[in-house]
């Protein structure tokens, strides 16, 4: 739309304005006239003044200026004696005149103003209440996405437009648009930036057919785009400042494994050094009992550190993702039997009752990863079940699984805590008392869940259970029954 | 000395090199040392040592890389060196054409232990093989494919005899899966890991006292299964 078909349309529409005016004036001089002779003049002059203030309130100043001048024109015509010409001959008439003139001119004026004044009011108001329900809705947000088509839609309402395209620039650049369908070819009629204190954040584009944009309304939209701005610098603020804090919490988290690990690390070392450095300074005679014994513990606490190692290994890949069971078909028999003859010493005060069947089907799982877990699991049942208690392990078909558990007739773990043994470095007792990385259960957990199984925890009568499944399917395929040749040599 | 066992460590870590050169030439061995891959190679060429034990993370090149060039010219035993948690390095090693593996931090009686096997290996090699191989209770012949628990004779279906006479045949030496696989079930069933499990339960039941701690047929985890004779 062009600049001068604008002005004409609001030419036209300003015409009417005084059309209307100029009519009633006259049906309203037409009125009276058939009552000029019993109303006088007086009367007459102050019944004109009614339509003019009606007239003013209507249409405005213009329109009431002139129906001033006109009532003014046709009183002293119609009204005033002589009949039909413009002059006056008596003082009174003139004097009549004369006020009705300015209190024509000074009531239009007044009503005038009032009337724009509660025009601008209004909107005002309007402008106002938009205003507020945008900021309202804007508090609320945190997400620059949805901040972003808030804005577009409360542009859409106000300004009526045809196409509201909201683009915001930087790194997390983005374009949203409203309502969905292709974006207009021509340019758009009216480019709001979105200003920030840091610069300019994007922009918002309004296309609008067959009317003008007022400037109200371009003051309007921009006050929404450094809305925008405000609620979007607040929601990047917001996110720098969670990013932030989970830095600091990890960082808090390091700094705990760290002193965890260092302590544990520290333990073997130091009976290392403290037995190498007595059999080296001669202090233990060659033939003394103590000296097969500061061997041993060399030998013992070298292992022990070698273990710390691997599980701070396994754990470092367990995070990074980088565990990938070699899976292969295995027999879960043969992986429960070679752990508990390895831990026969260390499981010497238990009586360890083991029910896993030689019926059970193949298993697809790393031999040497499940070895690990069992491993775990037991010596975790060793270290805080009492002595001469039992601990069991129970494995069974269930459905396309298979269901392990390990039970030990162990301390209870608070409910809260049963999902949280399985975390890194938690202990329900305190570090000194009880030796390990705190690494084993969350390592089982890893392993575990890298098979594609769950693994829990869970109190029963008279002790503790861990249980684990984990899928008998592997990539499709069922476990293979393989044909046995029984034919002997 | 001049007739002493003449071993090749092939490391880059000097801790591990003064170590081992420190025991093995206490316990009688010619120790040489070379810190990186083409040295341990030309070492290797210039020396002909009677065991070589090669570090598998050295910074010029790949264990199996330096196994797979060794085995192009000698068949001198073997031992690999390597941290925990690499089997499929370790398995692939051996694949290449070493003899045996030790995972660090090892104990020196284990050192020594794969040392006299490997040294074995490579005299019999050049000897006739014996055809029967004893260990504990068990006699097995070779020759006559008689399996024997004391005077008892065991009954073996012949895939097991077949499994059992490639296992004591290398008595000693650790054989991964794949190589049990290709040796006993043919080229065409080298992945089916199945076969071996099941397989190696069965006759460990017909020959260990306790199937689960065995004496004779060890579980090797992840890289194969190793059998221990009396030799």
């Amino acid at each position: 739309m062009n600049p001068t078909t604008m002005r004409s349309t609001s030419f036209i529409s300003h015409l009417w304005q005084y059309l209307f005016a100029l009519g009633m004036i006259a049906s309203i001089t037409a009125v009276f006239l058939t009552l000029r002779d019993i109303l006088g003049i007086t009367v007459i002059a102050l019944l004109y003044l009614l339509p003019l203030g009606i007239i003013t309130a209507f249409w405005g100043l213009g329109p009431g200026i002139t129906s001033a001048f006109l009532s003014f024109l046709t009183l002293n015509y119609f009204f005033i004696k002589p009949y039909y010409t413009l002059a006056a001959h008596r003082p009174t008439d003139v004097v009549i005149l004369a006020i009705f003139l300015v209190v024509a001119v000074v009531i239009s004026q007044l009503v005038g103003r009032m009337q724009a004044g509660l025009a601008a009011a209004t909107a005002r108001e309007r402008e106002a209440t938009q205003l507020y329900e945008l900021s309202t809705i804007l508090t609320g947000l945190h997400d620059d996405r949805a901040i972003v088509q808030v804005l577009a839609k409360q542009v859409q309402i106000v300004s009526q437009g045809e196409y509201v395209e909201l683009s915001i620039t930087g790194i997390q650049a983005f374009v949203f648009h409203l309502p969905d369908i292709d974006r207009p070819a021509r340019s758009p009629e009216l480019t709001v930036p979105i200003q920030a204190a840091r610069g300019i954040l994007g922009e918002i584009r309004l296309w609008k057919i067959n009317s003008a944009i007022p400037s109200e309304e371009k003051r309007l939209l921009q006050t929404f785009a450094s809305q925008g701005a405000l609620a979007l610098e607040r929601a990047w603020l917001v996110q720098a400042e969670s990013r932030a804090r989970v830095l600091e919490e990890s960082d808090r988290l390091k700094s705990v494994i760290l002193s965890s690990v260092s302590h544990e690390l520290r333990t073997p070392l130091s009976t290392i050094k403290a037995a190498a450095s007595s059999l080296r300074s001669n202090d233990v005679n060659w033939d003394s009992a103590a000296r097969p014994e500061l061997i041993a513990a060399i030998d013992d606490e070298a292992d022990h550190l070698n273990m710390l190692v691997g599980n701070l290994l396994d754990m470092s890949r367990i995070e990074s993702g980088v565990l990938k069971p070699k899976r292969e078909w295995n027999i879960l028999p043969e992986i429960v039997g070679s752990v508990l003859a390895r831990m026969k010493h260390l499981a010497e005060a238990h009586r360890i009752e083991v029910d896993v069947p030689e019926s059970l089907p193949l298993m697809p799982v790393d031999y040497v990863q499940m070895e690990q877990v069992f491993t775990n699991l037991v010596s975790n049942s060793v270290k805080y079940a009492p002595e001469k208690s039992v601990i069991r392990v129970r494995a069974f078909v269930e459905g396309d699984l298979i269901h392990v558990i390990v039970s030990n007739q162990g301390p209870q773990v608070p409910q809260e805590h049963l999902e949280r043994i399985f975390d890194k470095f938690f202990r329900i007792t305190a570090a000194d008392q009880v030796t390990g990385t705190g690494l084993g259960l969350s390592i089982c957990r890893g392993i575990i869940e890298a098979h594609g199984g769950r693994i829990w925890a869970e109190n029963v009568p008279d002790g503790l259970a861990f249980n684990f499944t984990l899928p008998l399917i592997w990539e499709g395929v069922s476990p293979p029954n393989l044909p046995m040749d029984t034919e002997t040599e | 000395m001049s007739n002493a066992p003449h071993i090749l460590v092939i490391d880059d870590e000097p801790q591990i090199q003064r170590a081992i050169r420190t025991i093995l030439t206490e316990k009688g061995f010619k120790v040489t040392t070379a810190s990186r891959g083409e040295e341990g190679l030309a070492l290797a060429a210039a020396n002909e040592p009677d065991i070589i034990i090669l570090d598998l993370g050295l910074p010029d090149m790949g264990g199996v890389e330096v196994c797979t060039r060794l085995r192009e010219w000698t068949q001198c035993p073997v031992i690999i060196l390597s941290v925990r948690d690499s089997e499929r390095d370790k398995v692939a090693a051996l694949d290449a054409g070493a003899d045996d593996y030790l995972t660090k931090p090892f104990g020196i009686e284990e050192l020594l232990a794969r040392v006299r096997v490997s040294m074995r290996h490579s005299t019999r090699s050049q000897s006739t093989q014996s055809k029967i191989i004893k260990a504990g209770t068990l006699t097995i012949d070779l020759a006559w494919h008689i399996v024997k628990r004391g005077d008892e004779e065991i009954k073996l279906t012949g895939t097991e005899y077949k499994l059992l006479s490639y296992l004591a045949g290398n008595h000693g030496r650790v054989l991964t899966h794949q190589s049990i696989l290709i040796n006993v079930w043919g080229p065409a069933d080298a992945n089916h890991t199945e076969y071996l499990r099941v397989y190696m339960r069965q006759l460990r039941k017909k020959l260990e006292a306790d199937p689960e701690r065995p004496q004779y047929i060890l579980t090797e985890p992840g890289i194969g299964y190793r059998f221990i004779s009396d030799e």
